[in-house]
């Protein structure tokens, strides 16, 4: 058993008073997906942001690699977390490829001495990264939308452009936040498919997500957090059915939720969209 | 002694008239996150709107006659900026209020530099400095052998007076709620019932009438006044509301007289004297907006886009 | 988006009608009095405005346009209501100008109609022929521009090319010389240029209606090299057509100073989206230092320089202030960035002012800066010989010009597809999310404010040998809100606009002397009116700035709200259109 890539030790983030998340731990081992559901506000994107650098958490630490983790969201890329945005977050104005050569800008070379003289090495750069973009392009999925404008791509191609981005910086981590939001269910299974792709590609995935039914059909362990807090964590059988994660998603107090465990175990597997809406 | 003495007198003058502008700067950027530019030329434009009104409209019997001339000149200045204001929110601002926000900030630059070459051009003998009438207020009053002008101390006097009632009427009233409302948040705001489009117009309206009220009386005490007025004092104006915390009332007015003041400390003390001494306002300009963005009474940064 | 509010036939009529009406009113008188019996009697006298069929300047050019578009009306072109579209407002154009001239010149708007028993109605004929024309293209929607093949034989293609470029040299010669020189010894210049504008205006958009201009730009994209070299040809060959005069020659030496500062300008504002209102300073930095390394007898160094030391010199001095100036972005965002690049030009321009250390002559300036020197000792100033062909003054600067422009251009444009531009325009794009794709951008954004200045301190060491005086009224505010408006009228990012924004910005008020007084209030009202009706400029980039002409108007950042997730999906803030 390899050490696990990615952890997150009570992690805690308080904002002027306001303790938005409590003491969270997370251990993302390689190879693996990890889903993070739970309700609204209870914390999710907080703890994206503070994996990603963009918060320094109040207390609590992340280490990548058993090292912790810079304060500044380009170094944390740099040394190997990509994320995706909740509301897609693409440079609108550049094509497919260009947005995914962006990704490839911590692993280029070329200063500015090189850029405007052009030699053969800046080439060579230049000409690895389109290629690298296209690859990755057409992995997504979005092969042939590499000259369009990324604003002019339809909604699901955003985000399949989005995690082609993100897995151009060649991360080891990849933290998807709300990966499905807004698709149909075909465009789902495929955006789960692509998860399972880039798992076997030797990345390591976060998910956040709301569709639980997605989420149990795609991680190899489930946290739930509310209200801040770890609620429930462990393999996808044992979250669905435990009944404080019913009685987060559905609001009802424990005695009662008991009995109807059953049944919404069955709802949370079918038709569980709406469910916290 | 004296010469500190007398230097903080004339720094607290234009820290008067600075703090004045400043109100409109700070209520306008915390409603609507819009630097403008064009708020120094509206003051401008009050000055030479009122120094119209004295020269074609008061009737030459009366003109000598300072309870009527003054409040007449100050009230054409507030209304001249006013309309102004409301003019320019209507027809350059309010159809960007949902554009990206480089382009009302370039939309205020070119409204300053229109407003500006439009007096420049328009306003008979503007191409020069011209006079302001002060002869009703002549004089001074002596503080030992500190000389304190009496068109000056009208200035901080109406400076402090507006200030108060502005923080009274913001705090207290419900347009002032409205307005705070709107700069929290227009889209809430606008979910609890509040008209953000008529709370907007009415701030820069607020910041228009404070603007051209000062124009006039820095009219009155400097005795002439050129169409140069307006970007310099607004540039100290942003100073001063960026100083004292964009957003706060009682901020603004303060940041205006550390700025008045630091200008002539460092007129008469720091190297470079006089000719340096606007460098000194850039040079307090710059550091804070790097050190401490938020301002002296501003809240702790709020995040924003 | 069109309206369709006529039916086709009656549109169809109209604009007919408009073409034919646009001929006659070249023919009509234009004026009822006598405009001017004094120097110019051939071009400004009453026979110049009301003889029929005497078709010169600005009637020939209506004339010709009247042709095309009763042609174009009547035959049946590919996206005919496109280039009559663009045809009309060139109509308009032609007669809004010289009916607003004509007035004010004549006392009234008897000049343009009838007074005295003479009668003369041509401007407003021309009006309301341009505004037939436009009229008459609201019976269809507007047809798609049509694209044409671009895969024929090499050497046809480039001969389209050589064409091409061969009738740009002689428009841009032909715009140069519109009207004449300006000034008092000629009154009508700028109202013949704005006509030349119209005119050509017209007839640049029906070209780029019929989708030529597109043609153009995708042929010169594939042989981007031999499309370099046949424009470098063309530039050099300008001093050879009518513009090859001495003054003509400064005015383009002049405007191509102003042209490569945009550009620089343009790596600031329009890659890395960072609103630079004290940028004259760098080219005032550049001026300066090379006006002290030059051996001017005002400068209190007294060094003299080779030119290539003084240029390297002066860049990496102006790039050190530009990196200076742009540190404040380390912890500055957005408006207040702007401000702070304000405080610094300001703080310029008081200390050259006040001639600090001795180094900007203050208000006295810094005159006489020997010009540069040919290997021979040709000075630049002094008129050659070349081909045979004897050359104005002016001339060697000109052509030092065209080289810089062309080097700054090259530097852009590489700087821009590279991995340091990608990152610039995703810093201007959404800055947190370009942070998250590894992007130091602190460090990203001062380089820009570095490469910016590093352009303007050469352009500003050229400037000072040129202009052979250097004073700090040249580098006050306004000027940096002219390079300002000249990279926004253009397009923010786009190279070409730059530097047709820069040409307009700076040709015109050398062509409008009589309306030189209204230069600046002009540049304000426009800044203005870009930003209401046309945020992306005149030739937009292809990576159209999301910032100004962009739909999605709140940036969101991460930081937002702490705490508090809205976690909805939300498909309506999809930036897509």
């Amino acid at each position: 058993m390899t050490a696990p890539i990615l952890r997150a030790q009570d992690v805690t983030m308080i904002f002027g008073g306001l303790t938005a998340l409590s003491e969270v731990s997370l251990t993302l081992d390689r190879g693996q997906i990890v889903g993070l559901i739970g309700p609204n506000g209870a914390g999710k994107t907080t703890f994206f942001n503070c994996l990603t650098g963009l918060y320094t958490p109040s207390k609590g630490q992340v280490l990548l690699n058993g090292r912790q983790l810079p304060s500044d969201p380009a170094q944390v890329t740099i040394a190997g977390i990509a994320r995706t945005f909740q509301n897609i977050r693409l440079f609108p104005n550049m094509t497919a490829v260009e947005n995914v050569m962006v990704g490839r800008h911590a692993r280029m070379k070329q200063g500015p001495i090189a850029t405007i003289f052009r030699g053969p090495r800046f080439r060579k750069g230049e000409n690895e990264a389109r290629d690298r973009a296209k690859e990755l392009l057409a992995f997504a999925g979005i092969g042939r939308a590499g000259d369009e404008l990324a604003r002019n791509l339809p909604y699901g191609d955003q985000r399949r452009l989005e995690i082609a981005r993100a897995l151009a910086t060649d991360p080891q981590v990849l933290l998807l936040d709300e990966p499905t939001a807004g698709m149909n269910p075909q465009e789902t299974e495929a955006t789960r498919q692509l998860i399972f792709k880039i798992r076997d590609l030797g990345v390591s995935v976060v998910v956040i997500e709301h569709d639980t039914k997605f989420i149990f059909g795609l991680c190899d362990h489930v946290s739930v957090l509310v209200q801040g807090k770890l609620l429930v964590e462990g393999p996808p059988e044992v979250v669905r059915n435990d009944p404080h994660v019913i009685e987060a998603y559905l609001g009802k107090p424990p005695e009662e939720v008991q009995a109807e465990v059953q049944h919404a175990a069955e709802l949370l597997g079918g038709h569980d969209k709406g469910v916290n809406q | 002694m004296t010469t500190l003495l007398q230097q903080l007198v004339y720094g607290l003058i234009l820290g008067g008239t600075v703090g004045l502008i400043a109100l409109g700067y700070t209520m306008v950027y915390g409603i609507v996150q819009l630097i403008n530019f064009a708020h120094g030329e509206i003051f401008m434009v009050g000055a030479f709107g009122a120094l119209a009104t004295f020269t074609w409209v008061i009737p030459e019997g009366v003109k000598g006659t300072w309870y009527i001339t003054l409040p007449l000149m100050v009230i054409a200045g507030a209304v001249v900026s006013m309309v102004l204001a409301l003019i320019i929110e209507r027809l350059a601002y309010k159809p960007l209020r949902n554009a990206p926000r480089l382009a009302p900030l370039i939309t205020a630059l070119g409204v300053s530099v229109a407003l500006k070459e439009a007096v420049r051009l328009w306003y008979p003998g503007a191409t020069a400095p011209l006079p302001f009438p002060k002869a009703f207020l002549a004089g001074n009053i002596d503080i030992g052998p500190v000389v304190f002008p009496k068109t000056g101390l009208l200035l901080i006097v109406v400076t402090i007076v507006l200030t108060t009632l502005l923080q009274i009427y913001i705090n207290k009233s419900r347009m002032g709620r409205a307005m705070r409302a709107t700069a929290q948040d227009p889209d809430v705001a606008r979910l609890m019932g509040i008209n953000p489009d008529r709370t907007i117009v009415l701030t820069f309206a607020i910041g228009a009438v404070l603007a051209g009220v000062a124009g006039v009386l820095y009219g009155i005490h400097l005795t002439n006044i050129s169409i140069d007025i307006g970007f310099q004092n607004g540039i100290f104006a942003f100073t001063a509301a960026v100083l004292g915390g964009i957003g706060s009332i009682r901020g603004a007015v303060i940041g205006g007289f550390i700025i008045g003041l630091v200008k002539t400390i460092a007129g008469q003390y720091l190297p470079g004297g006089t000719q340096y001494d606007y460098v000194w306002i850039f040079v307090v300009l710059i550091a804070v907006l790097v050190f401490r963005p938020q301002g002296l009474f501003g809240e702790t940064e709020r995040v924003r886009a | 988006m069109t309206k369709t509010f006529l039916s086709p036939p009656i549109a169809r009529i109209l604009g007919i009608a408009g073409a034919v009406l646009a001929i006659v009113a070249a023919m009509l008188p234009w004026t009822t009095f006598v405009l001017n019996k004094g120097a110019w009697p051939d071009k400004a006298t009453l026979q110049f405005f009301d003889a029929p069929f005497a078709l010169t300047g600005f009637r020939w050019e209506l004339f010709l346009v009247g042709i095309v578009a009763l042609v174009c009306s009547v035959v049946k072109v590919p996206a005919q209501r496109r280039v009559l579209r663009g045809l009309g407002f060139g109509v308009a154009a032609i007669g809004l100008v010289n009916f607003l001239f004509i007035t004010a010149e004549g006392g009234g708007l008897g000049a343009v109609t009838a007074a005295d028993g003479a009668s003369a109605f041509g401007s407003v004929a021309a009006l309301v022929a341009g505004g037939l024309l436009i009229l008459g293209t609201f019976g269809q929607p507007l047809e798609e521009i049509p694209r044409w093949k671009t895969n024929l034989p090499t050497p046809v293609e480039y001969l389209g090319l050589l064409v091409s470029f061969a009738v740009l040299l002689y428009v841009v010669s032909l715009t140069l010389t519109a009207g004449g020189q300006g000034g008092a010894a000629n009154p009508y210049s700028g109202p013949m240029f704005l006509s030349f504008l119209g005119f050509g205006g017209g007839l640049m958009a029906a070209a780029a209606g019929l989708g030529i201009l597109r043609w153009i730009s995708k042929l010169s994209e594939k042989h981007r090299a031999f499309s370099i070299i046949v424009l470098l040809l063309c530039a050099f060959l300008l001093p050879f057509t009518n513009a090859g005069t001495e003054y003509w020659m400064t005015v383009a030496a002049n405007i191509g100073v102003y042209a490569a500062t945009a550009i620089g300008l343009n790596i600031v504002v329009g890659l890395a989206g960072l609103l630079d209102l004290g940028y004259v300073a760098f080219l005032g930095i550049g001026a300066f230092v090379a006006a002290n390394l030059s051996g001017a007898a005002a400068s209190s160094l007294g060094i003299h320089l080779p030119f290539y030391l003084v240029v390297i010199i002066s860049a990496a001095i102006a790039g050190i202030f530009g990196a200076v100036v742009g540190s404040p972005t380390l912890r500055v965002r957005g408006d207040y960035l702007a401000i702070v690049t304000l405080a610094f030009g300001e703080i310029f321009q008081i200390a050259a002012r006040n001639n600090i250390g001795g180094l900007t002559g203050g208000s006295n300036s810094i005159p006489n800066i020997p010009p540069l020197q040919w290997f021979d000792g040709t000075a630049y100033n002094e008129s050659i010989t070349l081909f045979g062909t004897p050359l104005p003054s002016g001339v060697l600067y000109y052509f030092l010009i065209v080289v810089l422009i062309a080097a700054v251009m090259a530097v852009f444009a590489n700087l821009k597809n590279s991995r340091m531009g990608r990152a610039w325009i995703a810093i201007r794009e959404d800055e947190d999310a370009a942070r998250a794709m590894g992007i130091k951008t602190g460090k990203a954004k001062i380089l820009a404010f570095l490469c910016g200045a590093v352009l303007a301190g050469i352009a500003g060491a050229v400037f000072a040998h040129k202009t052979s005086t250097v004073g700090y009224e040249s580098f006050l505010f306004m000027e940096s809100v002219t390079l300002l408006a000249a990279v926004i009228l253009g397009g923010m990012g786009s190279i070409p606009g730059a530097v047709l924004g820069a040409s307009l910005l700076f040709v015109l008020p050398e062509k409008l002397r009589a309306f030189s007084d209204y230069r600046l209030l002009i540049f304000g009202l426009a800044l203005i009116l870009i930003m209401r009706f046309r945020p992306q400029g005149l030739i937009p980039d292809r990576h159209r700035r999301a910032e100004l002409a962009g739909e999605d108007a709140e940036g969101h950042t991460l930081a937002e709200t702490p705490g508090d997730e809205p976690e909805q999906p939300r498909p309506q803030e999809v930036p897509a259109r």
